[in-house]
């Protein structure tokens, strides 16, 4: 290695203990990282600086921000991006993706059994205490057979690299997961800031995505429909991924509706034009379950359309994701998974689960409870890293209070081990200069009727605050660009 | 020759049902939805013969079936109002209730075995499980447990009256959001909170149990709501699905129109809306139930 090449990495710190994606065991740049390595070696800590700011500029004129909640003055935020990406083999790549459509499958499955038959609760595979306290099972859909046996159309899959080189799977969302508007903005934030990177290296697009999603969303529309209408439907402008469901609608060619721009007549579906009554087939919902519909489900929603579900049951309208598909990401449910794939496909786990102590039983909970010092204790319901405990990171009376809480409330709490995520070199604003920061990867996976696609790229999500594992946007976490090179 | 299946002499009723409801608005109402869940529900006891519904906004009714399979009558409004009635008449034959032959020893050895089976608590989860209204309070005694030398069927019966026993029925000191921790604690209620102490204790006994909502005959007798009023449910193995009256101390009989069931209130409530008002409005439902011809030789 020349200076020259170490010119913006030569304050780069390598913990050893951390698993760094761009360096082998020995210290070394790995091949597919060298050509990158060699053209950001070339430019000056200053040409960097230039170039964050027209990525930051970028996402502004794009209108990429979002919200957190949970603040007392809720503003919009750009998600944070980072000008180096992430690069994954095609070797490593063919895990991922075969890993991740085999976990949608299984999930599709196992809903389609515990809304019909149970029979893997009844061969007790599955606790049944596991579907008969979840607040997501919705006993309206027992019986109903989704258009094309499809309940997680869209599933992202919360993937990370552990110290030992593995893939594992940390969470798979499928309620409505969003992040898929930020891995196509980042490559567009990327070419306009570094376009000739790209000339070096042989990428899949991500630009596919949209119409890939309306491929599948009209595979699964209603039976008699020949063309089907789709649209996007929203909880509206402040909702934190509102940017995500209008460039979704936008770059499918949809209308993008709220509840309000909708009726339902005699079970049919109709969106108010100024044309009149058009009937709408597949709704990709962006809303959750309890919102869809006033008169089945919470009685104060106003972001619902009434008397949708009816439609929905009848067979009038898709829905995706189908109603009740959130009993399947319980947390609790995820530590099955690995009988789950086994159970219905009859195959072993591509990719690997964490480990997992379930509180509910009294000798895992006891476990526990004595070792919150060396675990993540997660709450099972909630997304977007809300209420997550990291045990190396707590005060002696933080780890009190949340022994306190778990004992009171056992089911409502996983727990596993500290998980190293992998480390990545991503530039930080405040040193002006490189650092290692934790990463994972999400992944889009769209089922259809006879088809499935996963999305060639997926979102790299950066612990922006040093040491911090939680990547979560909510959480202060950031992105990277992240390339699918293709096979050679 | 054809065999045919031997009558007994059942007793049947015909009914008129009707359900009306009266709203007055403070202000101009533009939009509104309504749900109606308050058509008789058909099944072996139960036949609909007529079905009449009106709105005095004259827009269509639609009929549709809830999450639960249930009929309903919905109503949206497609112009402005500030009154608005509704009249659903609905004619009824109602045939008396089978009850369950008394079981052998062998037979309530196999039914409690089949009741702790796992198959039989997946297939019957949905009626095991508690419901924020069936909830009961934590840390006393069991309330009521059942007796595993006796049958099922005698075990409810004592249910039924425990319940009836226990509790008296008082109107206006319960709600339709009123816990049990509340109604056991004041030991009164109505038909409501009798039928959802009815189902807690026999799920808490293992027996699969389900809130029915219905009409009861004003004329004969019994204690019940002058709306709607309120029965449970509990599976018996080897019979299927038999409904008791706790309020009444009674199995449901030929003076109980069903309605709908489900895991609790929440699940049959007469009526949803969704109606964008501002300003104050008045509700006023009524239920009358009319029987006709006493007791049609079948």
């Amino acid at each position: 290695m020349t200076n020259i090449e170490n010119q913006i990495f030569s304050s780069y710190q390598k913990n050893p203990d951390l698993y760094d994606e761009i360096y082998d065991s020995e210290g070394n740049v790995k091949d597919v990282y060298q050509k990158l390595f060699d053209i950001y070696g070339g430019h000056s800590i200053q040409d960097y600086v230039n170039l964050n700011s027209k990525a930051k500029s970028s996402f502004f004129n794009q209108g990429i921000t979002f919200q957190v909640y949970g603040e007392d003055n809720v503003q919009e935020k750009i998600f944070p991006f980072d000008l180096f990406p992430r690069i994954i083999d095609p070797d490593e790549w063919d895990i991922i993706e075969r890993g991740s459509i085999q976990r949608a499958k299984a999930l599709n499955l196992f809903l389609w059994d515990i809304y019909h038959d149970k029979k893997i609760l009844k061969d007790n595979i599955v606790p049944l205490e596991l579907i008969s306290s979840s607040a997501n099972y919705l006993d309206q859909m027992n019986g109903v057979d989704p258009p094309g046996g499809i309940y997680n159309h869209i599933s992202g899959t919360d993937i990370i690299k552990h110290k030992d080189g593995k893939y594992y799977v940390l969470e798979d969302n499928i309620r409505c997961p969003s992040g898929v508007s930020y891995v196509i903005c980042n490559r567009t934030a990327l070419k306009r800031a570094l376009f000739g990177v790209f000339n070096h290296y042989q990428t899949h697009t991500v630009t596919d995505y949209a119409e890939n999603l309306l491929e599948q969303l009209e595979s699964v529309k209603p039976k008699g429909v020949d063309i089907p209408n789709c649209v996007v439907i929203t909880p509206g402008m402040f909702n934190s991924a509102f940017y995500e469901h209008s460039y979704l609608a936008k770059n499918m060619g949809v209308e993008l509706v709220e509840g309000r721009d909708l009726f339902v007549e005699n079970d049919f579906v109709y969106m108010k034009t100024i044309k009149g009554p058009e009937r709408v087939d597949v709704i990709y919902r962006r809303i959750d379950d309890g919102f869809l519909d006033p008169l089945e489900f919470r009685p104060d929603s106003a972001l619902g359309v009434p008397g949708l579900f009816a439609a929905y049951k009848k067979g009038n309208v898709t829905l995706a994701n189908a109603p009740g598909t959130g009993v399947a990401d319980d947390k609790a449910v995820y530590t099955y998974m690995p009988e789950i794939i086994k159970y219905y496909l009859k195959e072993e786990p591509i990719l690997n689960n964490v480990h997992t102590y379930h509180c509910s039983r009294p000798d895992e909970l006891e476990y526990v409870l004595e070792n919150i010092s060396e675990l993540v204790i997660k709450p099972v319901d909630e997304a977007g890293g809300y209420g997550i405990s990291i045990g190396n990171r707590l005060s002696k009376q933080e780890i009190e209070e949340v022994r306190k809480q778990v004992k009171e409330t056992p089911r409502k709490y996983v727990a596993q081990p500290i998980m190293s995520l992998s480390v990545h070199p991503t530039y930080i604003d405040e040193s002006e200069s490189f650092e290692q920061r934790h990463v994972d990867l999400r992944t889009f996976t769209i089922l259809g009727k006879d088809d499935e696609f996963v999305l060639k790229g997926g979102l790299t999500r950066v612990a922006l605050k040093k040491g911090n594992l939680i990547v979560n946007s909510s959480q202060g976490g950031g992105s990277k660009d992240t390339w699918v090179l293709k096979k050679q | 020759m054809t065999n045919y299946p031997i009558f007994t002499s059942t007793m049947s009723k015909e009914y008129t049902v009707t359900y009306s409801s009266d709203n007055v608005y403070e202000n101009w109402v533009y939009d509104a939805y309504w749900q109606f869940l308050i058509m008789p529900f058909e099944n072996e006891s139960q036949e609909i013969l007529d079905i009449d519904f009106k709105n005095s906004l004259h827009t269509i009714n639609e009929f549709s079936v809830n999450g639960y399979g249930f009929k309903t009558i919905r109503v949206q409004s497609k112009k402005k109002f500030k009154n608005v009635t509704f009249e659903g008449r609905f004619k009824v034959l109602k045939s008396e209730i089978k009850e369950p032959p008394i079981p052998s020893r062998a037979e309530i050895l196999k039914s409690y075995e089949e009741i702790n089976s796992l198959t039989f608590k997946v297939n019957f989860q949905r009626f095991l499980k508690t419901t924020g209204l069936t909830t009961l309070p934590i840390g006393n005694k069991p309330l009521f447990k059942f007796d595993n030398i006796t049958s099922i069927i005698e075990n409810l019966h004592s249910l039924n009256n425990w319940v009836y026993q226990h509790l008296h029925y008082l109107t206006g000191v319960t709600d339709i959001s009123s816990t049990l921790e509340k109604v056991l604690s004041q030991q009164s209620g109505v038909c409501q909170d009798f039928a959802h102490v009815f189902c807690a204790l026999a799920r808490y006994n293992g027996i699969p149990a389900r809130y029915v909502s219905g009409y009861l005959n004003h004329e004969s007798g019994y204690v019940g709501d002058s709306q709607m009023h309120a029965w449970a449910e509990a599976f018996v193995p080897d019979f299927g699905w038999l409904g008791f009256d706790p309020t009444n101390n009674i199995i449901e009989n030929s003076n109980h129109i069903k309605v709908s069931h489900g895991k609790d209130y929440n699940d049959c409530s007469p009526l949803k809306g969704v109606v964008h008002s501002q300003g104050n409005h008045k509700t006023n439902h009524s239920v009358v139930v009319k029987n006709h011809q006493q007791q049609i030789q079948q």
